[in-house]
């Protein structure tokens, strides 16, 4: 959705600091999101290596490059700093960057706050890779190799380094509820006048939606890790069965945070498409509203699905029937979502620019990620996928499509103007090829091992199963390693290119086309004025 | 800083503590948290 504005921006007094001051004590909110969105990298570089480490030792049956507790380690770091430490930060930098941008605020509405929830980001990343690196030192202890999920009682016997990641967590779920709540205020009150909430860009919508949803539910997982921080170490038995416990309320809490989880990730990637696929189809966004209400119904029966992570652990036919219909549910809001879109490409004058090629891309792969999640949701299939490379195939087809490509779609979109050069067009399209092959041809066969029987999070598997593996670690290491052309890409974008006019897109509509690129260290000082809808 | 923004500041920091409370909130009873420390501290107790 777009407007016109009357007012621009003055772009007066726009005196930027300099050193490291400038990044230490920032206040900006183009900084701060510059920041998010270099950490999110970093991360994305690590995650992406131990994923590379457990494909290449998947490669063939046997045990040769790992050991089963390393490998398990490895599992836990890639999940953890893809999810806590790449895609969140990266959608808070998109956030950061464009939310003032888009609505005409001058900043976030509490910039202290804002640069107190980026900074505690590292040290949370530290603590994150020390949870992964102390148990190679002496007396380091067992290494962390519950996956993810940490479920007790195996979450309670790991060495110390479960301690350093519960620490993480606990500083990963404050820098995400600060920076909710501050999305939400700037949202809901720094609004340029005129701008009523559904006026608001999808972008927004889709970021306040998500953060609603962290402010629910990450002080839940940091209640839940609490509790094993006193089981480990204060004598407590909350998930301890011998002491009157019970480790499946664990799992409730920790899936309680964990499904919602997911739509956290996918929204800003769904916002992100709500803006791409309108300006390279040259029409404006169909169903605005019901885009709306679709995200607010993910979220809201998002929330209360989340058991169908434990079908197997032997709960009520009630239970199982309530989780298996409300989950399928879900299926309508994203399937209107998708509609929607389709819709607003159909007889579009649509022109297929990178960010263009991954919207694309994702409405189809993240449907099949959807279709296959329909099958998960259903209990007596379930049974048998569960604990399967079936179900890694499905998440990360819903998440790399869902998640990630949404991410790289907007930072091909919003580079020119954060940047104030164009990147280069030919480059980004090789990357994008090379990226959805290496993705399709490393997680597709994953179905077909899951379906004949592969389970997950085992280092070695029978020899029925070398070829789609082989032909898996093929894949990831292509996939992986195309991630150095996405870098190389950005370097080159930031260090020069051809110079970017202020809407870099012809089809672009919305406030933040109306600044130059790159945008003045202060934008928006005087609010614009907004106009008559455009759209 | 003129009148209104000082308004909108103090509007901001209202809000944040409101959620900034909610959450806090989430955080202590959306589990058996307490019950259960209660639970150990009656136990230790005997």
């Amino acid at each position: 959705m777009s407007y016109t504005t009357t007012v621009n921006d003055p772009a007066h007094h726009d005196h930027t600091p300099t050193g490291w001051r400038r990044w230490l004590l920032s206040t900006n909110h183009k900084d701060i999101g510059t920041l998010y969105l270099l950490f999110a990298l970093a991360m994305l570089f690590m995650g992406g290596a131990s994923a590379m480490l457990i494909r290449a030792e998947l490669f063939q049956p046997g045990i040769q490059l790992l050991d089963p507790d390393l490998y398990n380690n490895l599992v836990t770091n890639h999940a953890l700093l893809m999810i806590f430490g790449a895609v969140m930060p990266a959608a808070a930098g998109l956030a950061n960057w464009m939310i003032p941008l888009m609505i005409g605020a001058p900043d976030m509405a509490l910039p202290r706050m804002n640069n107190l929830s980026f900074w505690i980001l590292p040290a949370a990343g530290t603590m994150l890779i020390l949870s992964f690196v102390v148990p190679f030192f002496p007396g380091g202890g067992t290494q962390i190799n519950t996956g993810w999920t940490l479920y007790p009682p195996l979450s309670v016997q790991v060495g110390m380094s479960m301690d350093f990641l519960i620490f993480a967590i606990h500083l990963l779920g404050i820098s995400s509820v600060l920076a909710s709540i501050n999305i939400i205020v700037t949202l809901l009150n720094m609004r340029a006048p005129g701008m009523t909430i559904m006026k608001m860009p999808i972008f927004c919508w889709t970021w306040l939606v998500t953060a609603f949803l962290l402010i629910l539910v990450v002080p839940v997982l940091a209640g839940g890790v609490t509790m094993l921080l006193f089981d480990r170490h204060f004598g407590t038995s909350f998930f301890d069965a011998a002491g009157g416990g019970d480790p499946v309320l664990f799992q409730h809490l920790f899936w309680f945070f964990g499904h919602p989880e997911v739509y956290v990730l996918l929204l800003p990637s769904i916002g992100v498409l709500s803006h791409v696929i309108p300006t390279f189809a040259r029409k404006p966004l169909f169903g605005y509203k019901s885009m709306v209400g679709a995200m607010i119904a993910v979220g809201t029966i998002g929330m209360v699905v989340w058991a169908h992570h434990q079908y197997t652990i032997g709960m009520s036919l009630g239970a199982v029937t309530y989780f298996m219909v409300g989950t399928i549910i879900i299926s309508i809001p994203v399937g209107l979502m998708i509609f929607n879109f389709i819709a607003t490409m159909w007889r579009g004058a649509m022109t297929f620019e990178t960010p263009m090629l991954f919207a694309v891309a994702i409405i189809l792969m993240f449907t099949f990620g959807g279709l296959s999640g329909v099958m998960l949701a259903v209990v007596p299939a379930d049974m048998q996928y569960h604990d399967s490379m079936f179900v890694v195939a499905h998440f990360h087809y819903v998440l790399m499509p869902g998640a990630v490509f949404g991410l790289f779609a907007g930072v091909f979109y919003w580079l020119p103007k954060w940047t104030g050069h164009m990147y280069d067009e030919r480059l980004a399209k090789i990357f994008f090829w090379i990226n959805v092959i290496g993705f399709n041809l490393t997680f597709f066969p994953q179905h077909f091992l899951g379906l004949a029987g592969m389970p997950r999070r085992i280092i070695d598997y029978n020899v029925m199963f070398t070829e789609f593996n082989a032909i898996s670690s093929i894949g990831a290491m292509i996939f992986g390693f195309s991630h150095l052309l996405f870098l190389y890409i950005i370097i080159k974008t930031i260090r020069g290119g051809e110079p970017a006019t202020s809407r870099v897109w012809e089809g672009a509509k919305g406030l933040e086309w109306e600044v130059a690129s790159p945008p003045p260290f202060h934008t928006w000082e005087s609010p614009p004025k907004i106009g008559k809808e455009v759209a | 800083m003129n009148r209104q923004q000082d308004d909108l500041k103090r509007r901001n920091i209202r809000l944040a503590l409101l959620f900034g409370g909610f959450a806090l909130l989430v955080f202590a009873t959306s589990f058996p948290f307490w019950q259960n420390i209660f639970k150990v501290l009656g136990s230790a107790t005997r």
